[in-house]
């Protein structure tokens, strides 16, 4: 790997040990994957919360704290895995983990890292520009990245995302490179998507049978301009069910203004058809099981301002029925925006809990909170998050918005 | 008689263990209770069995950027893979995986599935980028 005299100076820990960590680790990931070089990145989105570190992350965190570690670049965080909300009983994280996660918190700040804890950065915090580098540290993120702004970033999981924000790099290799976004994978819309979940559903068709992060789907037929929570359910579906990091949507991406475009002379792979009958199936394909106390979750990721304008509308006049609970969970800034709306009056009202800086399947001691409650079923109009959540030991159903909002508020399971 | 797999990519140090071989993708999230190791996605065709100090064998890598600090924990746990085969992969299990020390490989020349069991005892050779079933 080709590194400048400042990268050198970094690795040979003349600007800290902090630094030449950092740099380190990043040489190795991208030897792996043959990178010449790093990468100048302008923004970093890091994940960290006490949940996914373990005293192993946590440890490891605080020698870049203690040595008081800087990011070189604006850095925001990820949603975490707890709410800090005590009149929630029913999710109480374990008091111990508690602490934990707050010196999380107070040490990401320290770092110079705008603890703004969301998973939609990119529609509430930072929009880079078509051929930006970037390091983004969360799936969902880095596949709108790549897609809708044609911004360029690989997954940076865990001290990835962390080592960029420090030396303001990251290795070039997978989505970096031109040659590598280029679609591989040909997608022919002939289904109506009416529901975000829909949106969700062909992720799932299209990510399942093709995991693979190299893959690339090109999606035709795309008849309405697609609004960006459309999008956001999309990637993030595609993201977890194929471990894929980049789609185009002929027409609409800026990487994709014909289809020729788009696939830049690679050659699809496979060609997918989805029709209404596809979606269908998707949706038949869920089965509840036996179970007295269910919920509906509205999350992962989580919801921007107009989806809790459109659920406000949905839940208005409306309760929670026994047996249910129904939670949405959303970042800090759109929780304060949909206070002052009323939207969350309304919400709260029909007995639903609005989280705020978390994503439901992040949360600290599900496993337990699961077991406690004795909840058997989760149904969610998110793809992705009826996939992430299943270590839990959830029976998962993907159901319509309209139909989860029902489903919540009559407690019949259909 | 010992049969070699070559691979395409691969860090770390040698190991020998025995193989938990996966028909699907895995994720640390998904599919693991990472307070106990053991694999506890419902239908998963590991379901119920431990990774502690096995050499897992996945064809692909499902989601997600938990991997990233995950095995890390693991270990300090003591719950940890010996080390990661995989078919495809994705960044965040070359990420965690470094973080933790942890041998990983990508891609092979044979069908990895169809020649290792679980059970198996296998080396990996991350310099010669080799896999011995042994």
């Amino acid at each position: 790997m080709q590194l400048t005299a400042e990268e050198l100076a970094m690795l040979h820990g003349e600007q800290g040990e902090s630094l030449k960590k950092a740099i380190a680790f990043q040489v190795e990931v991208g030897r792996f994957f043959g990178a010449q070089r790093l990468v100048p990145i302008t923004n970093a989105h890091v994940m960290g919360d006490i949940e996914v570190m373990g005293d192993a992350g946590f440890g490891f965190l605080e020698g870049f704290a203690a040595r008081k570690a800087q990011c070189r670049v604006p850095t925001d965080s990820n949603a975490r895995c707890m709410h800090f909300d005590d009149s929630i009983e029913c999710l109480r994280p374990d008091p111990a983990e508690e602490g934990k996660e707050r010196r999380v918190v107070s040490m990401l700040r320290d770092m110079r890292i705008a603890t703004t804890d969301t998973c939609i950065n990119y529609q509430t915090v930072y929009q880079p520009k078509l051929g930006e580098h970037v390091a983004w540290g969360d799936t969902g993120t880095v596949i709108y990245a790549n897609s809708v702004f044609g911004a360029r970033t690989n997954y940076e999981g865990g001290f990835s995302s962390f080592a960029a924000a420090m030396t303001g790099r990251t290795p070039a290799y997978g989505f970096h490179l031109e040659e590598v976004r280029r679609g591989s994978i040909a997608v022919e819309l002939r289904a109506t998507l009416r529901d975000l979940a829909d949106w969700g559903a062909v992720g799932k068709i299209v990510g399942h049978p093709n995991q693979d992060y190299l893959a690339v789907p090109v999606f035709e037929g795309v008849r309405d301009m697609p609004l960006s929570d459309a999008l956001k359910q999309l990637g993030a579906s595609l993201a977890s069910y194929g471990s894929m990091a980049m789609f185009h949507l002929v027409g609409v991406t800026p990487e994709a203004p014909t289809a020729a475009a788009a696939f830049g002379g690679r050659e699809a792979t496979s060609k997918i058809v989805i029709t209404d009958d596809d979606l269908e199936a998707v949706y038949r394909s869920y089965r509840f099981a036996e179970g007295a106390a269910n919920v509906v979750v509205f999350s992962g990721p989580q919801l921007s301002i107009f989806e809790m304008q459109d659920l406000a509308a949905r839940f208005a006049g409306r309760k929670v029925a026994g047996g249910m609970h129904c939670f949405v969970t959303t970042n800090h800034a759109i929780y304060s925006d949909a206070e002052r709306l009323g939207y969350l009056a309304t919400l709260r009202s029909a007995g639903v809990n609005v989280l705020q800086g978390v994503c439901f399947y992040l949360l600290q001691r599900m496993t337990d909170i699961r077991a406690e409650n004795g909840w058997t079923n989760l149904v969610s109009n998110s793809a992705k998050l009826v996939n992430t959540i299943t270590a839990h030991r959830f029976n998962t159903v993907l159901r319509r918005t309209a139909d989860c909002v029902e489903i919540a508020c009559t407690g019949k399971l259909a | 008689m010992s049969r070699v797999i070559h691979v395409l990519r691969a860090w770390g140090r040698s190991v020998e263990g025995e193989a938990l071989a996966m028909k699907e993708g895995f994720s640390p999230r998904y599919d693991l209770n990472r307070t106990t190791g053991t694999i506890t996605r419902i239908g998963h065709s590991c379901e119920g069995q431990s990774i502690r100090g096995r050499i897992l064998v996945i064809p692909t890598s499902k989601g997600g950027v938990a991997g990233g600090w995950a095995f890390y924990d693991l270990l300090e746990k003591g719950i940890a893979p010996l080390a990661l085969v995989f078919g495809k992969l994705n960044p965040v299990m070359v990420q965690g995986a470094i973080l933790a020390d942890m041998p990983i490989t990508e891609g092979w020349t044979e069908d990895a599935l169809a020649l290792i069991r679980t059970g198996d005892r296998l080396r990996i050779d991350p310099a010669g980028r080799e896999i011995t079933v042994l």
